[in-house]
């Protein structure tokens, strides 16, 4: 092709690109060119208004946490839009593309690269908060060569959630290595739970980080030093079969529980362990109804480790300031407001998020549970998933591949090898 | 003589109106013009520049990350079109997307059109209340179906009890790839089958009765006035629902979206369900090829429908 038709072309597709999105999103904002966002934030108080822009759930209760800051600085007006989550990027970035988004928005750090870009976020500026009092990997997820775009808010990961009734019936103790982990959940099930493991089977996004993260604890690398997908390892068939010998072992069950039955399951013994987030330890007496049931019926522990270590990967909630906004140093300084460990701690109690600031554990409120210690030991050896604009795209289709294994139509070494091909097809989304 | 005066003057006069001003002919065009210029404006904005963007769009590699900055993709040429056909879940989509028309298709045409005849010839007293009743699916909210769906069919659901209660032991449907189609095509025949059978019925009610009257009076039994005079008759209402379901079921997304989520092992994923995820991805060029390629095929199936049945009509 010529470079003048191609040059045409392009403008014709950016066009009517555009023609079709604008009409939807509205106009351009009108309003200042961004700021350059390393400029220092200093501590007078925040004037003007503030667009916050987040995801249903942790921020359905951002107005009572933000209370207190709207009150030390009565010349600002926050205004929050919540979005339902399935929804959440789709309108972020349509408003983004539009010059339409928000002041601050909220991102998930299992899932934010494709905003990590200095024409979308501007840089946290230098000062605004200890980058050493977070944990690291929720720090990490949002640097992208050596520049960080985002400011954690809320962390979870996930942690070995079990019977403790059961497993003290079986004489067991949670295992700390995957050679460990059979014995347990047979042992579980002699003890009276129908399968062992209420395994996670959407077969999406969710399987593909679980078995991301086994590969971790096998010692893997997800994207090597020089930024190419290496998903066909040892370390990846290992950690299919892993996550495979589940059902294969008979300690797992392909039909069932879906995610809503998760808890049901678990509570009514058909199920006796959970790889699971810290929410859940809020939600059993609810699901037991009984109030106490948790603390006399369950236990936590870290993840059976693999040949390398027991990590797992770092989730949750994260803000960034857009490139666009017209307001950035109060953007900046609410920002900082959330980043508290004061604010964390309010935002825990208001709604159960765990903080993302290490010193905000050492609060009463969440030190008292000792049900939540295993994933504070758990978040302090997290990693960050890659920071590739096509994780989700690949961790979602490693979600069918580990569904094929789990089922006996692949093998994990033809799976890695599927990944691979499709992770390598559909690149790292640098051009 | 007089007779023919009348009309000639008639036509005398008819002359100077065919030849009315260019000026009220403007005005009478532009008053058309205005009344089509609301729905033009709203078809202009939600549908022909969005189907030319995206016919745009699926010539290039463009993505989520791209949007701040579109002039900045590349034009692929039909890159996306063969890397569809280069990705084993596209076609795998494909063949999904067909087994459900060629069974769903048949399946509720069959259905819809039993009942109409049913409602339109035997049954007289309640012929209201159960045209009502067999028509609910259609207007009942589909989210709340498939949920009710997916505990039916659950292995230790409504269904199985009832195989057990008569001693079978059920199967996983929605876990078997060979079974969890069926079920799904089975939501799809259950909310569309409405559709047809009101349209059949107002078929059926168009045929003179007559025509029966005159085939009985000559010892015609109900099945040869049903070969020879319902059947040909009802050709064109055929050919109306058939082409309106194959183009639904070629589209279909609710059903296995909500039902089981395009699994077990991808068995129930359809072309649209793999466009949505695509788009949800930020493929956006891949997403737009996709539903080029469903358009073509839409395009295509419609018109071999139409020339199959019209040359019979």
């Amino acid at each position: 092709m010529s470079k003048l038709s191609r040059r045409t072309a392009l403008r014709l597709t950016a066009s009517m690109a555009l023609g079709a999105a604008l009409p939807l999103a509205g106009c351009g904002r009108e309003g200042d060119a961004a700021a350059s966002g390393a400029k220092k934030v200093d501590a007078s108080p925040a004037t003007g208004t503030v667009n916050v822009w987040a995801a249903q759930g942790d921020a359905d209760v951002l107005g009572t946490v933000v209370k207190p800051f709207r009150s030390a600085n009565p010349d600002l007006v926050v205004k929050t839009t919540l979005i339902p989550n399935a929804e959440y990027y789709t309108k972020l970035q349509a408003a983004i593309a539009a010059g339409k988004g928000p002041d601050v928005a909220q991102f998930f750090p299992e899932s934010q690269a494709q905003f990590l870009d200095s024409s979308t976020l501007l840089p946290v500026p230098d000062g605004l908060v200890d980058p050493g009092s977070f944990f690291t990997s929720l720090w990490d997820a949002g640097v992208v060569n050596g520049v960080a775009y985002t400011v954690p808010w809320y962390a979870y990961t996930y942690a070995l959630v079990y019977r403790a009734d059961l497993a003290k019936k079986a004489g067991v103790e949670a295992p700390t290595t995957w050679a460990g982990m059979e014995p347990f959940l047979k042992a579980l099930q002699g003890a009276g739970a129908a399968h062992a493991l209420g395994a996670d089977i959407g077969w999406d996004i969710f399987n593909g980080q679980d078995v991301a993260m086994y590969a971790w604890q096998a010692g893997a690398s997800l994207v090597t030093s020089g930024g190419k997908w290496n998903l066909n390892t040892p370390q990846m068939v290992d950690a299919l079969d892993y996550n495979a010998s589940f059902f294969t072992a008979g300690t797992a069950d392909t039909s069932g529980p879906t995610f809503l039955d998760a808890q049901p399951y678990f509570v009514s013994g058909k199920t006796a362990s959970m790889i699971t987030g810290p929410w859940v330890i809020g939600q059993l007496d609810t699901a037991a109804k009984q109030s106490g049931w948790t603390a006399s019926h369950v236990a936590t522990a870290p993840l059976p480790a693999g040949a390398s270590s027991s990590v797992s990967f770092s989730a949750g909630g994260t803000w960034g300031v857009l490139a666009d906004s017209g307001n950035t140093d109060a953007a900046w300084k609410l920002v900082r407001y959330l980043a508290k460990p004061s604010t964390q701690v309010a935002q825990y109690k208001a709604y159960s998020s765990m903080p993302a600031v290490i010193s905000a554990w050492d609060d009463p409120a969440i030190k008292g549970q000792p049900l939540l210690d295993a994933f504070f030991t758990q978040l302090k050896t997290t990693r960050a998933f890659p920071q590739v604009s096509t994780w989700q795209q690949v961790a979602t289709r490693l979600g069918k591949e580990v569904e094929a294994v789990a089922k006996g139509k692949e093998t994990a070494a033809g799976a890695a090898a599927n990944i691979q091909a499709y992770a390598e097809s559909v690149g790292t989304g640098t051009r | 003589m007089t007779t023919t005066l009348a009309p000639a003057t008639k036509r005398a006069t008819a002359v100077p109106r065919t030849a009315a001003p260019k000026a009220s002919r403007a005005r009478r065009t532009a008053v058309a013009w205005l009344f089509l210029a609301p729905f033009g404006l709203v078809f202009l904005v939600y549908t022909a520049i969005p189907t030319v963007a995206a016919l745009a769009l699926s010539l290039t590699d463009i993505r989520g990350a791209d949007l701040r900055t579109p002039f900045a993709v590349d034009f692929t040429g039909a890159d996306n079109y063969l890397r569809l056909f280069q990705d084993d879940t596209f076609v795998r989509d494909i063949l999904n997307t067909a087994l459900f028309v060629a069974v769903g298709v048949p399946l509720t045409m069959g259905v819809g059109f039993v009942l109409a005849l049913a409602l339109n010839s035997g049954i007289s007293r309640l012929r209201g209340v159960l045209r009502t009743v067999f028509f609910a699916p259609v207007v009942t909210n589909v989210v709340a179906v498939a949920l009710i769906w997916q505990y039916a069919f659950h292995a230790d659901g409504t269904v199985n009890k009832l195989l057990g209660a008569v001693g079978f032991a059920g199967p996983n449907w929605l876990d078997d790839p060979h079974l969890a189609m069926p079920v799904v095509i089975l939501l799809g025949v259950w909310r569309n089958f409405g559709i047809a059978m009101v349209l059949f019925l107002a078929g059926l009610q168009a045929v003179p009765r007559d025509v029966y009257e005159a085939a009985a009076l000559d010892g015609a039994s109900r099945w040869r006035q049903l070969r020879h005079i319902t059947l040909p008759l009802l050709l064109p209402t055929t050919l109306m629902v058939s082409v309106l379901l194959t183009v639904f079921y070629l589209q279909v997304f609710d059903e296995p979206y909500l039902l089981t989520g395009g699994g077990p092992l991808g068995s129930t994923e359809s072309v649209a369900l793999y466009t949505y995820r695509q788009f949800g991805a930020g493929e956006f060029g891949m997403s737009s090829a996709a539903s080029f390629v469903t358009l073509a095929l839409v395009t295509v199936v419609s018109v071999v429908q139409f020339r199959l049945l019209r040359s019979r009509t």
